[in-house]
């Protein structure tokens, strides 16, 4: 199968080097590729800024141009709180879940796994299996066919194909049996004896970087580092002040526990393909089908329903077990559902990365940072991947250090594979850098919010030299200050005791990162029909959060009708949409809302247009006739009415108006191109207030404030939906959560609801959530994309409240009762 | 999850009989199901020891097995009440507070709706090696035990031997402190056992947790009435509020003598393979003025106890906690 290795184009400059105009145009067409786009935008940053006129869609090509859209003195529908579109089937439970599709006649898909972490699979005998009543197929490496056992998915070396020999994961596919029932597969699969050769694994990231660790593949690096990032450099990283602080940060593996499992439901009707799957970018899902089948986008078409148990990030691509499914029901004939176990979604699917890293901080005594050192290296699991310099973005940018050198290495090991989690790898690089600025603070005596507002950069990124639009930077630190009584309640560390053995903390951190931003491909239509309705239509999947109901909200704005007068469908069907990105990344407001602004933006020029005839016409046709002048610039389009700006009694109807054209109908859709002068950054401050009691170890969270500049609120209550469902989501990984494994085997511990953890209602504090609106000269209307920014501050808010409540640096996530009570000790 | 024959049993002679009928089959009976069918079956517990069933029998469909009755000496539910009915009781929640304190951090309301008091008592360990598909331990009748060299921040720090998990029953936990007994029928008849030789550690059998034979249950547990007059304490501590097994939780009644500790009993979950009776603190608070002796009494716990090598934090846990179950009931109005 032709294609190419997305990540190694990023990690191997002379990878990159050596493509062609072919290779680059494939990589385009990508998914891994397009969750970069996403995702991971300042990993692929270097490749677009020397490659991106080679790669058809990157909007590479510099755009400086920044149009402004055009703001209504006053807006009509955006910053009201609109409910979801989906609303009542979420809270009813009606809503089209894919869950809860059934097909006639279909069959229910499980898969074997391995369960060695590193191992060569010998030998497989099916035939009990097979022999099972209401078995309908096994397949497995011995007789899938020959177009698809060279069908890879990711990056190479090492290599996940559809049945791999040597399989580096416990999970690894071995078989997938498709039976009439889910007890019969269940079943059936335990039937399967697996003769294994168990190979040396290796789980840690810091084992694996030794030149004694065995090499897995053919590796130029030691033992299993997939690479060893070009250190960022600025001035003199040696310099240092009065003070030198340093500290190791730790964060382990998390995984997304979405409510809804993975599971999709497919079938072939001839030969097309058709897939309902719970995915976050139904046309990124419809090219992973495309090539994983070796057959032409057009012949697939994927589902997504608008209503989905979440995403967070793991759900923009396809996995092995999609393929799968797809050709057992080419084998069979028939329908295949194929629904994961809660087991399954947590240990074969992405996770965040663990992640190790070294900072040093140098300021002086008047509390200016001279230097800062850091060196990040992420635990990527059993694939290659790139996660760890995606954690300098918020050392980069937040504050003025003159010097700097930053490291990242990105190690493989036999353990969880790494992919977005909402925030990827901000949240590190945040928990990295603001335990370390405070813990700075604290040495020179310096109150660590002073220390942040007075180093704060408000200008650009340093290096690339891109600026800042209207960064709320220093406003949310302020807003979280005040909004938490900084000033009133900031004390000396273990100074309040508030009961025997209980003692109050504060703390607060600031964020920055890069999600949020609009990408490309931003598309999207309007349709006026004749009788003036209008119908939006977009490739922007909603996961949950809202988003196609904010598509409406941004459509109904720029067209200038009512949001009764326009719909949207909640679903994406890749066969009547355009591609508009995947739902990651923050993007989807800055990007498929961007896509339908413009769209909007076209229908309401064609309809001005028609609207400017329509006048004439009519003033020809009136008795007496009479000549008038009329252009779209003379017209308005307000709640649904074109009306004349000089004479608000001549009106028109938007039925009207389309009736007069042939066709009587308007298309509206978008050309655009993102800009790429701006540093397109989210900003956020979080500030809490905890009480930690040192008998029992816990850290009780007494209040949480948390400040987001959003550029523009477009629907204020979801924003503070994400903000509280981020905080919670965060917290989580503070205090419970982290995906564990058995040392000696290898073998998951706690893939389980009850094991991991997530936190319940009763563990999360009320969220008083700040919405700062500072507009950015890009985007739609300005707004900065919020789903992802959440999660970067909880965990240095908590940790440096924890020290200024006790006096401890416990900069190891999770911050489990058993690390507080032992560094008490 | 393998397909299964589920009875609904509707007398006790009936659930019997059903067991006799199926001697020579995998058959368990089944009270809510959260643990055996929602846990166990699903999730293919199994081994050697512990075959997965191939027949279960619904008890919660025998009426006389559900509902508390009061009486002089004492009172008696039946296995299959629900812990919901147990916490909502107002007889319970004036004679039995610290049953229904412990009741009432089982889980969340949905599992309380469902989970029986016997159910409760009688589930298997959360061990996270024992509850792994791919980990063959003794308890499941393979030849290991992956917590004395693996991840044993959650195991036993007491009582431990050959396995090291911890009873999971909160309710467990609160009745070994009221000095509960259980009745037990089965194919070969009926018996009561008191709380205090119900449960059996695996040094006796790794297998099991309670001294039911596969052909016998529960029926119904009595509770002797607390003295009128007698001080109680429940704490259980855990990682999340909701949903969680306890990480140590200490039950406990006593009468005072003036400001000393006359009688009582003192529990712990969480912290051994049985829930644990806490006589040596119980004997050092003996006549004793309970502010002054009591954190030397609690200290006690640290002389029985074995901690492995991540837990020796529930060693400080438990003594801490103790003290402080102790001194809020002393508190308490």
């Amino acid at each position: 199968m032709a294609r190419i290795d997305a990540v190694r184009v990023v990690q191997d400059p002379a990878y990159a080097a050596g493509l062609t105009d072919e290779d680059w145009s494939a990589l385009s067409q990508d998914p891994a590729w397009q969750e970069m786009v996403g995702e991971q935008s300042e990993f692929i940053a270097p490749v677009v800024a020397q490659y991106g006129h080679r790669i058809p869609g990157s909007g590479s090509a510099p755009v400086t141009e920044t149009q402004v859209p055009p703001i209504q003195p006053k807006f009509k529908i955006l910053g009201t709180d609109i409910a979801r579109i989906q609303g009542y089937g979420i809270v009813t439970d009606r809503g089209t879940y894919t869950e809860n599709l059934r097909m006639a006649n279909m069959l229910y898909m499980r898969t074997l796994r391995s369960r060695y972490p590193h191992a060569k699979i010998k030998k497989i005998d099916t035939a009990a299996a097979e022999k099972m009543p209401g078995v309908a197929y096994v397949l497995h490496r011995g007789n899938l066919p020959k177009e698809y056992q060279d069908v890879t998915l990711g990056g190479a070396n090492p290599t996940r194909g559809l049945f791999s020999e040597e399989v580096f994961e416990v999970g690894s596919p071995i078989a997938v049996i498709a039976a009439e029932s889910e007890h019969i597969a269940d079943e059936a699969m335990r039937q399967i004896k697996v003769e294994y050769e168990v190979l040396p694994a290796v789980f840690d990231a810091l084992e694996g970087m030794k030149s004694t660790t065995p090499k897995q593949w053919n590796n130029n690096l030691d033992g299993t580092t997939i690479a060893v990032t070009e250190p960022l450099v600025r001035g003199d990283p040696n310099k240092t002040g009065d003070v030198t602080v340093e500290l190791v940060a730790k964060k382990s593996f998390e995984q997304h526990a979405a409510l809804e499992l993975t599971n999709s439901l497919s079938y072939w009707d001839g030969d097309k393909l058709n897939m309902t799957y719970t995915n976050q970018h139904a046309h990124g899902t419809r090219s992973g089908l495309a090539q994983g089948l070796k057959i032409p986008q057009n012949k697939v078409r994927v589902m997504q329903t608008g209503w989905l148990g979440s995403g967070y990030g793991y759900r923009s691509g396809i996995d092995l077990s999609e393929l799968h499914a797809a050709i057992l029901g080419k084998l069979t004939g028939r329908p295949i559902k194929n629904m994961y176990t809660r087991y399954e979604d947590f240990v074969t699917r992405t996770h965040r990365p663990a992640f190790h890293n070294e900072m040093k901080l140098s300021a002086n005594k008047d509390g200016s940072i001279v230097s800062l050192r850091a060196k990040v290296i992420a635990n990527v699991g059993a694939q290659r991947a790139g996660a760890a310099n995606g954690s300098w973005f918020n050392m980069q940018n937040a504050y003025n250090i003159p010097n700097v050198r930053l490291e990242a290495v990105d190690v493989m090991t036999n353990t969880y594979k790494s992919g977005p989690y909402r925030c990827v790898s901000h949240p590190n690089g945040t928990f990295a850098l603001e335990t370390t600025i405070d813990k700075a603070a604290y040495a020179i005596g310096m109150d660590p919010v002073d220390f942040r507002l007075k180093n704060l950069n408000e200008t650009g990124n340093p290096d690339t030299k891109r600026p800042f639009s209207n960064p709320g930077s220093r406003d949310v630190i302020i807003a979280a200050r005040d909004n938490i009584g900084w000033k009133q309640n900031w004390h000396a560390p273990k100074a309040k005791q508030v009961r025997p053995g209980v003692y109050h903390g504060i703390g607060l951190a600031l964020h920055a990162c890069s999600h949020g931003a609009g990408s490309n491909p931003s598309t999207g239509q309007i349709l006026i029909h004749s009788d003036g309705s209008v119908q939006a239509i977009s490739g922007a999947t909603d996961i949950g959060s809202g988003q196609r109901t904010h598509i409406l909200m941004i459509a109904a704005e720029a067209l200038g009708v009512k949001l009764s007068q326009i719909t949207i469908t909640p679903y994406v069907d890749t066969e009547f949409t355009t591609d508009t990105g995947g739902t990651n990344g923050s993007r989807t407001t800055n990007t498929g809302g961007r896509g339908i602004y413009e769209a909007a933006i076209d229908a309401r020029k064609q309809l001005l247009d028609a609207a400017a005839k329509k006048f004439i016409t009519d003033a020809a046709a009136a008795k007496p006739p009479q000549t008038i002048t009329v252009t779209a610039a003379d017209l308005d389009l307000v709640d649904g009415v074109v009306t004349l700006k000089s004479d608000a009694s001549k009106k028109l109807t938007l039925a009207q108006v389309v009736q007069s054209k042939t066709p009587a109908v308007i298309q509206g859709k978008s050309e655009y191109r993102q800009p790429t002068n701006w540093e397109q950054t989210a900003w956020a401050a979080h500030a809490a207030e905890i009480e930690v009691d040192t008998l029992t170890g816990t850290v009780k969270v007494l209040r949480y404030v948390a400040a987001h500049d959003v550029g523009r609120a477009i629907n204020p209550f979801s924003i503070r939906q994400q903000v509280e469902g981020g905080v919670v989501m965060a917290l989580g990984a503070v205090f419970t959560e982290e995906l564990l494994i058995d040392k000696a085997t290898g073998l998951p511990l706690n893939p389980n609801l009850l094991d991991y953890r997530p936190l319940s209602i009763k563990d999360v504090p009320t969220v008083d959530t700040v919405i700062v609106e500072k507009p950015k000269e890009y985007g739609t209307f300005g707004a900065h994309g919020l789903g992802e920014p959440p999660m970067g501050p909880p965990a240095p808010t908590i940790a440096n409240a924890v020290y200024n409540a006790i006096g401890v640096w416990i900069t190891e996530m999770p911050l489990t009762r058993e690390k507080l009570l032992a560094a008490l000790k | 999850m393998k397909g299964f024959e589920l009875y609904d049993a509707t007398t006790v002679q009936e659930a019997i009989d059903l067991l006799r009928k199926n001697t020579d089959r995998a058959v368990k009976v089944v009270g809510g199901g959260s643990d055996l069918v929602g846990g166990v079956m699903k999730d293919w517990v199994t081994g050697r020891g512990m075959p997965i069933p191939e027949v279960l029998i619904d008890l919660t469909t025998i009426k006389e097995l559900t509902g508390i009755r009061i009486a002089n000496d004492g009172t008696t539910i039946g296995a299959a009440t629900t812990l919901t009915d147990i916490v909502d009781s107002k007889d319970l929640q004036g004679k039995l507070p610290l049953l229904v304190k412990a009741a009432e951090s089982v889980a969340s309301p949905l599992i309380r709706n469902f989970g029986t008091l016997g159910g409760n008592i009688n589930q298997r360990p959360r061990c996270w090696f024992f509850r792994g598909e791919d980990f063959n331990c003794y308890k499941k009748g393979g030849d290991f035990c992956y917590a004395v060299t693996g991840d044993n921040r959650y195991h036993a720090i007491i009582g431990g031997e050959l396995c090291y998990i911890v009873h999971p029953s909160d309710t467990a936990t609160a009745l070994l402190a009221l000095n509960a007994s259980a009745k037990v029928v089965g194919t070969a008849g009926e018996k009561t056992v008191t709380f205090d030789t119900y449960f059996i550690g695996p040094r006796e059998d790794v297998l099991r947790e309670n001294v039911l034979k596969k052909d016998e249950f529960m029926t119904h547990v009595t509770v002797p009435n607390p003295p009128a007059d007698a001080k109680w304490g429940w704490t259980k501590l855990k990682d999340r509020q909701v949903y969680d097994f306890s990480v140590v939780s200490v039950a406990t009644w006593f009468t005072l003598d003036g400001g000393n500790w006359k009688d009582g009993r003192i529990a712990l979950g969480g912290v051994s393979p049985v829930p644990y009776r806490a006589k040596i603190v119980e004997d050092a608070l003996k006549g004793k003025d309970i502010k002054a002796s009591v954190k030397q009494a609690a200290a006690a716990i640290r002389t029985v106890s074995r901690p492995m090598s991540l837990n020796s934090y529930k060693v400080d846990l438990t003594a801490g906690m103790i003290e402080r179950t102790i001194l809020e009931a002393l508190d308490r109005k």
